[in-house]
């Protein structure tokens, strides 16, 4: 148990493991002896660990619901649902800006700089960057493109979304929390029959 | 015949270098063309255009066209540059087989004749075609592979690599139905009782075209995977952009409250932080060198360079109130004793003091204290008194001075 002890500490922390924020962490969770062995460390804490379908990321959750634990959810959720529009916008923006042909993946690096640049001459960008760097989730207060952007990608960080590999250097990668986030938005779309469409149009596969 | 034929062979000789050539020496022009399109005629000379047309290397499909480069030229300059927007597999395996087969009976033929220059030609034009059908393959797969590699970064949106790869697999699936279609055991038979053709037709081609057919059972795979990563991708782009656009549809949408469920799926079940935290045990003994390792490692000038009146704030802060109690117990005597000497006017022993006033303050401390009481008055009060150390030295052969007593005189 004492070789897991950094990645329980992540773990309890509330981090996301995935291959990229923790590649052995990831390595050691797929490994269904660890899990169980963690599992049972965990059980006092009230603490188990889970991971999305693909599980291509793992965190904690409550093993019993008590209702401090479902307190504690419902506020982690509004915070989910406040950080959906915000977070998808930006994943729309990165795509346009850096001229990707997909949405951004676990893995993806993004350079600082080089979104900066795009934005800079191009007004519509700029525009739509400072409407989301003021939205509630970022709440930007500074005019200043340059600001603007490291506070949304440290925010983005904060939340565990990015990576920064080097604290001085402005590069970030993208972690599996996106594909967490992508997640939570095809359950509700499926629980509530939302008229979010995810398959190709029949066009495509003519 | 032979004069002729070779007079052929040099006619011919002759005529292809001159072509090659003209490749070369309008290369820019004609490079031009294959990126956009046409010729640009205005660029070349009339004379050079006829040249060119003559050579098969322009051609003009109807007249209101403009001058373009023959399909076969375009495809050699698309091979050579691995342009795999362009580049053309050619998986027709029928045909070749066919002209090989026609080929072993020409070969034989000749050999059967006893012509054997004719046999010898025929042979060698097998072997081209041998080595052209195994060539067919090569360069197929090699042009999987680069677009495999670069995975379809000639085209720009993910549709069109969706297309792309279904179509680079629809190529495969042609590749691997041609290779079906030859079979060893005709050529076998072809080759039967033949050791060159044995060789060129049977274990040669065998080798190489099971390496073929490995490499592209390997492409195929690697063209599904690639496929289903695109999917994904196209999925997730679709499922933003239209979530998105629902959000802003639908400004005031609240999601159900799953965390109130009696099921909570496991994605909104999110663990509240913990943060474990530990310190040094004072009760294991080989961890006090570890403390005294980080004690020592303290930054130390810190409380040093704090100006003076934070150092006061901060020793009022933690002075210890029992500590300070009995500080001013010692400074009230020490008081008393100063009185006692405004008292006197004869020279009073500050120790013989604290023995007749049966104090309990160690001698030492005492001294300390009437000294700094002593340094503490303004200039002219301290003139008011006379002190005197009585001193010794520590031994003979020390002569380092110790204070025993003082005495302490009111002056008149």
């Amino acid at each position: 148990m004492i070789e897991h002890g950094p990645l329980l500490e992540r773990l309890l922390a509330g981090d996301f493991i995935c291959e990229i924020s923790d590649s052995d962490g990831f390595r050691h969770l797929n490994n269904e002896q660890t899990q169980l062995a963690i599992n049972h460390y965990l059980r006092p804490l009230n603490r188990r660990i889970v991971s999305n379908d693909e599980r291509s990321v793992y965190f904690l959750a409550y093993h019993e619901l008590t209702p401090d634990a479902r307190e504690h959810l419902s506020s982690q959720f509004a915070l989910t649902v406040q950080s959906l529009l915000p977070v998808l916008e930006w994943l729309q923006l990165i795509q346009e800006t850096l001229g990707r042909d997909s949405a951004l993946t676990a893995g993806d690096t993004i350079k600082l700089q080089e979104f900066v640049l795009r934005t800079e001459d191009n007004q519509s960008l700029r525009q739509r960057l400072n409407t989301l760097a003021t939205d509630r989730f970022f709440n930007s207060q500074s005019e200043a493109l340059d600001q603007q952007v490291k506070l949304i990608f440290r925010r983005l960080k904060e939340h565990g979304y990015l990576r920064q590999p080097h604290g001085d250097r402005q590069y970030y990668i993208v972690t599996g929390k996106i594909d967490y986030l992508l997640d939570i938005i095809r359950f509700i779309r499926d629980e509530e029959h939302l008229p979010v469409d995810d398959a190709p149009a029949q066009e495509s596969l003519i | 015949m032979a004069a002729s034929k070779t007079a052929l062979t040099s006619n011919l000789f002759a005529i292809g270098a001159d072509r090659l050539a003209l490749l070369g020496k309008h290369h820019k022009a004609l490079m031009q063309g294959y990126l956009d399109g046409y010729i640009d005629e205005s660029a070349l000379g009339d004379s050079v255009l006829k040249k060119l047309m003559a050579a098969r290397i322009l051609w003009r499909p109807d007249e209101q066209q403009p001058l373009m480069l023959r399909p076969l030229v375009s495809e050699l300059i698309a091979s050579m540059v691995a342009d795999e927007n362009r580049r053309q597999v050619n998986a027709d395996v029928a045909e070749k087989l066919e002209q090989i087969h026609n080929r072993v009976q020409a070969y034989k033929e000749a050999q059967h004749k006893g012509d054997y220059s004719i046999a010898e030609t025929q042979l060698q034009r097998l072997t081209e075609q041998v080595h052209d059908m195994s060539g067919q393959f090569e360069e197929a797969i090699d042009s999987l592979w680069n677009r495999l590699n670069s995975d379809f970064g000639f085209v720009r949106s993910l549709n069109d690599k969706i297309r792309e790869n279904e179509r680079a697999q629809q190529q495969l699936r042609r590749l691997l139905d041609g290779l079906e279609l030859i079979d060893f055991n005709t050529l076998i038979e072809l080759s039967e009782g033949n050791s060159h053709l044995r060789k060129l037709l049977v274990s040669q081609l065998q080798s190489q075209l099971s390496s073929h057919h490995s490499s592209l059972l390997e492409v195929q795979k690697r063209l599904i995977g690639l496929l289903a990563k695109f999917r994904q991708q196209q999925s997730r782009s679709l499922l933003i952009n239209n979530m998105v656009a629902y959000l802003r549809q639908h400004p005031a949408y609240h999601p159900a409250d799953y965390p109130n469920r009696v099921q909570v799926p496991v994605l909104f079940n999110q663990a509240a932080h913990l943060q474990p935290k530990g310190s040094i045990a004072l009760d294991r003994t080989h961890e006090r060198q570890t403390l005294a390792e980080l004690v020592h490692h303290l930054p130390k000038s810190a409380s040093l360079n704090l100006p003076e009146q934070h150092s006061a704030n901060f020793a009022e802060l933690f002075v210890n109130e029992e500590i300070a109690a009995r500080q001013q117990a010692l400074k009230q005597d020490v008081e008393n004793f100063y009185l006692h000497v405004v008292d006197n006017s004869a020279p009073v022993s500050a120790l013989g003091y604290l023995e007749q006033q049966a104090l309990t303050w160690d001698g030492e401390i005492w001294l300390y204290q009437i000294m700094a009481d002593y340094q503490a008055l303004p200039r002219h009060e301290q003139n008011m008194f006379r002190l005197r150390n009585e001193e010794k030295p520590v031994s003979a052969a020390n002569q380092l001075m110790l204070i025993h007593d003082i005495y302490i005189q009111l002056r008149a």
